[in-house]
């Protein structure tokens, strides 16, 4: 018989024991019968030979090495009816255990869903993010002259991908625009992608030249033409330009890296869409185009690596300008939804939300040891008993580790529908991807069954250890939980209040400007290709045509308008060896009277200023402290400083003590611009009217209008 | 105590003494006691708290093998065989214990080893 026999055969064998012994028993007792002693005093003698016959057979179990896991299941058999025993007790220390594991367990499943699950594409473990580094430069996008090379040259790689994000694009006149992802036509059949109607892109469009195309989300699709399947071969209009869908992506497909976007266009028709970009071309091309690949059979991550370093050499010769110094390729796991890699500097978000996450766990384990230990009280009496009747100190502290143990997991087997619950309502609300799931994998079992044995312990262990010390010696112990508990409590409380102030700081402080009754319009006029001199022209005469609307009191224009923005830029000077981080915009002569900016010194921008900056107080003490900074040099050949305005908060809502510097438009930067207007009421009664204009000065344009307010989406 | 045990056995050698009685056919756990007092010729007594967890840790060893069966009597008793593995193990253990006794003779008689 083998371990497991023993193990399960355990009745079986104790029948057979007890018969062998007995016929031991007998026959000594015949035996002795036959040597002439009378019955009676035979089994006498006999039982005073015998012995124990109990120490025997506990001898013959221990034999068969399966005495510890009866023994364990024993305890659990006896844990579990202390715990029926006192159900309030028990189900108010599983709720309890439940909660303090539940938000770990629930960190721990974000956590795993981001950066642990592979992302479901075909063969995820080959597909690979390829960037590029050097010492002074950190990029996620790599030149496409570059892709182009590695792709016709590399061995490492079986293909390479590429795909690029888009501003939002206005999808036919519709006011909410879409988001759309360009990528190379090779996206969908190396993903192992399918369609739920049509077809996705595939060798047709290698040919840059072939009719305009479109992918559809299958989110979009249900959202904007109801899921119809007769949308395939339509044409929609995207920023204005005609294109054909040819099918909808299915409700699983899942994009690389973090964007899900609305829709999917060939990169080899950007500059249709974008008019006047020439991302494939020209290889200064700033955009950001990020580069995919998937591993050769039998290739890895650090050879391919190699070999692109190698590619990258050769390609210095062809695009001296382009490559940087020392420059090199990192290769890494491309099926991963986000990668917690931050680059130096980047905040340790993991470690603290692990301590975090910890400390909640141990105030309940502190609630629960304080528990254990009033009970211990009244156990005491049970487990001296024990002891008396000859039970050894180690197997009653077992034996209790094993209800806590019991406890701890029971804690742990409750977390799971509790996290899995809110990570479900966490999902839907985040608007995650559909193939995301909220139910747990192995992963996610194996952490919580983990911290229940965690949470054991840390109740456990000292309510355990003062139970069966034959000193009652309770205080100190007592004391040493309740310190435990109020100074993990007080933590707790200390970061729930910075983060109530925070956001509270966030929502409600001044921001520095009236943003309540500003409206900012971006007519799009650099997707449509508009000269600076066209968007010059156009800007002028929307502009008049506002200032004559009744209840617009001001109109300017801004690169930049705060607070609506999906992109902020942001640069930075040193002062004195210190790093400054400053938010840049280019903005009209009235931008500071209708965004209510104060202005402090100086003088705003005039028509046509070139060469002057205006700062915000905080720079311009940050840059000359206690000095007067009007007349003084920006940086050289930058401006001068013609004024000092108000600090606002429009770029970064949490820090007050953001800075900010203005120029006046550059001549190229006018297409880009947008226009700002403040109303004297309610800004939503002169949007008609905004629209109305808008209409009648170019046809081909869909600006958007936005309210400015904190907490609009920005990225 | 009727029977006092006359030697201190050391350890794993009931082990031996066991598989050398069971060696000589089917038998059962009373009889193997029986011999071994009776070829001891009285020296040595095995107690059933001993006999019994050997014979279990040798049947988990796979060195025994037991079949229920009736004896002389017709009462039903466990019988230990040998298994190919025990006989193995039988003949490695009685050599080392041959070498051993030898050793050990050979230094307690050594007539320069007496003490004075």
């Amino acid at each position: 018989m083998n371990w497991f026999q023993r193990l399960l055969k355990t009745g079986r064998m104790e029948t057979e024991l007890d018969a062998e012994l007995r016929f031991h028993f007998e026959a000594q007792v015949a035996d002795k019968i036959q040597a002439g002693s009378t019955e009676a005093e035979a089994r006498r003698a006999t039982r005073i030979e015998f012995g124990g016959i109990h120490q025997v057979k506990e001898d013959c179990r221990e034999s068969r090495g399966t005495l510890w896991l009866v023994s364990i299941a024993q305890d659990l058999r006896f844990g579990a009816r202390i715990l029926t025993k006192s159900p309030v007790f028990s189900v108010t220390s599983i709720v309890v255990l439940a909660l303090g594991i539940g938000v770990s367990t629930l960190a721990f499943s974000l956590y795993n869903i981001m950066a642990l699950q592979t992302i479901p594409v075909r063969e995820p473990a080959t597909v690979v993010r390829v960037e590029r580094r050097s010492p002074e430069n950190i990029t996620p996008g790599v030149p496409y002259a570059s892709i182009a090379y590695y792709r016709d040259n590399a061995k490492s790689l079986s293909a390479v991908m590429a795909t690029m994000g888009s501003a939002p694009l206005v999808l036919n006149q519709e006011e909410k625009r879409v988001s759309a992802t360009f990528v190379s036509s090779n996206y969908f059949s190396e993903l192992g992608g399918s369609a739920t109607a049509g077809r996705l892109f595939d060798a047709a469009q290698d040919d840059a030249s072939s009719a305009p195309v479109c992918i559809l989300s299958f989110r979009l699709w249900q959202r904007k033409f109801d899921g119809d399947p007769a949308i395939v071969g339509k044409t929609i209009r995207l920023g204005g330009k005609p294109a054909t869908v040819i099918g909808v992506a299915s409700e699983k497909f899942a994009n690389l890296g973090t964007d899900s976007p609305d829709l999917w266009l060939p990169l080899l028709q950007h500059s249709y869409f974008v008019e006047g970009s020439k991302p494939l071309a020209d290889p200064k091309f700033e955009g950001l185009i990020q580069m995919w690949g998937r591993l050769g059979p039998g290739v890895d991550r650090w050879s391919a690596e190699q070999e692109l370093l190698a590619l990258t050499n050769q390609l210095r010769k062809i695009y001296p300008s382009v490559i940087w110094d020392h420059e090199y390729i990192v290769v890494s796991p491309g099926a991963r939804f986000f990668s917690f890699e931050g680059g130096p500097g980047a905040p340790p978000v993991l470690p603290i939300v692990g301590l975090l996450v910890f400390l909640i766990l141990a105030v309940a384990c502190a609630n629960l040891g304080g528990l254990l230990m009033a009970r211990g009280a009244g156990r005491q009496r049970e487990i001296r008993l024990r002891f008396d009747l000859g039970a050894r100190k180690l197997r009653v502290i077992r034996q209790l580790l094993t209800e806590n143990l019991l406890l701890g997991l029971l804690g742990s087997m409750a977390a799971l529908p509790l996290s899995y619950g809110a990570l479900r309502l966490a999902l839907v609300y985040s608007n995650a991807p559909a193939w995301m799931s909220a139910l747990p994998d192995w992963r996610v079992f194996l952490f919580a069954t983990a911290m229940g044995f965690v949470a054991a312990l840390l109740f456990g262990l000292l309510p355990t250890l003062q139970m069966v010390r034959s000193k009652n010696n309770r205080s100190l112990w007592h004391q040493f939980v309740v310190c435990a508990q109020v100074g993990a409590s007080c933590v707790l409380l200390i970061l729930t209040g910075l983060l109530v102030r925070a956001t509270l700081h966030t929502l409600y402080s001044d921001l520095g400007f009236a943003y309540e009754q500003v409206l900012a319009i971006d007519p799009g006029m650099s997707e449509h290709g508009f000269s600076p001199a066209q968007a010059q022209a156009y800007i002028d005469q929307f502009q008049n045509r506002l200032r004559a609307v009744p209840g617009v009191t001001f109109v300017s224009t801004a690169r930049v308008p705060p607070l609506v923005n999906t992109m902020v830029m942001m640069t930075s000077i040193d002062v004195a060896g210190r790093r400054v981080m400053i938010y840049p915009n280019w903005v009209g002569p009235d931008f500071f009277q209708t965004m209510g900016i104060p202005l402090l010194r100086g003088h705003a921008f005039h028509n046509g200023e070139k060469n002057a900056v205006i700062l915000s107080e905080s720079l311009a003490r940050k840059r000359w402290p206690g000095e007067d900074p009007i007349g003084k040099q920006w940086k050289n050949g930058k401006g001068v400083v013609v004024g000092v305005v108000g600090n606002t908060r429009a770029m970064e809502l949490n820090n007050s003590d953001a800075t900010e510097i203005y120029y006046p438009p550059n001549t190229d930067d006018l297409p880009s611009m947008s226009v700002v207007v403040r109303a004297a009421g309610d800004p939503n009664t002169v949007t008609p009217a905004i629209k109305a204009i808008a209409g009648s000065i170019h046809t081909g344009l869909y600006p958007t209008i936005t309210r400015s307010r904190p907490g609009s989406e920005r990225a | 105590m009727t029977y006092p045990s006359k030697f201190d056995l050391p350890q794993g050698t009931l082990d031996l003494l066991i598989l050398r009685v069971v060696a000589l056919g089917p038998v059962h756990g009373y009889a193997i006691a029986q011999r071994i007092q009776m070829i001891s010729k009285d020296a040595l007594q095995v107690q059933q708290g001993s006999l019994y967890p050997a014979l279990h840790r040798l049947e988990n060893k796979d060195y025994l093998t037991a079949e229920w069966g009736p004896t002389d009597t017709g009462r039903e008793a466990k019988f230990y065989r040998l298994t190919a593995k025990g006989r193995t193990q039988l003949k490695t253990e009685t050599e080392s214990w041959g070498r051993l006794t030898e050793v050990v003779a050979m230094i307690l008689h050594h007539p320069l080893g007496e003490p004075s």
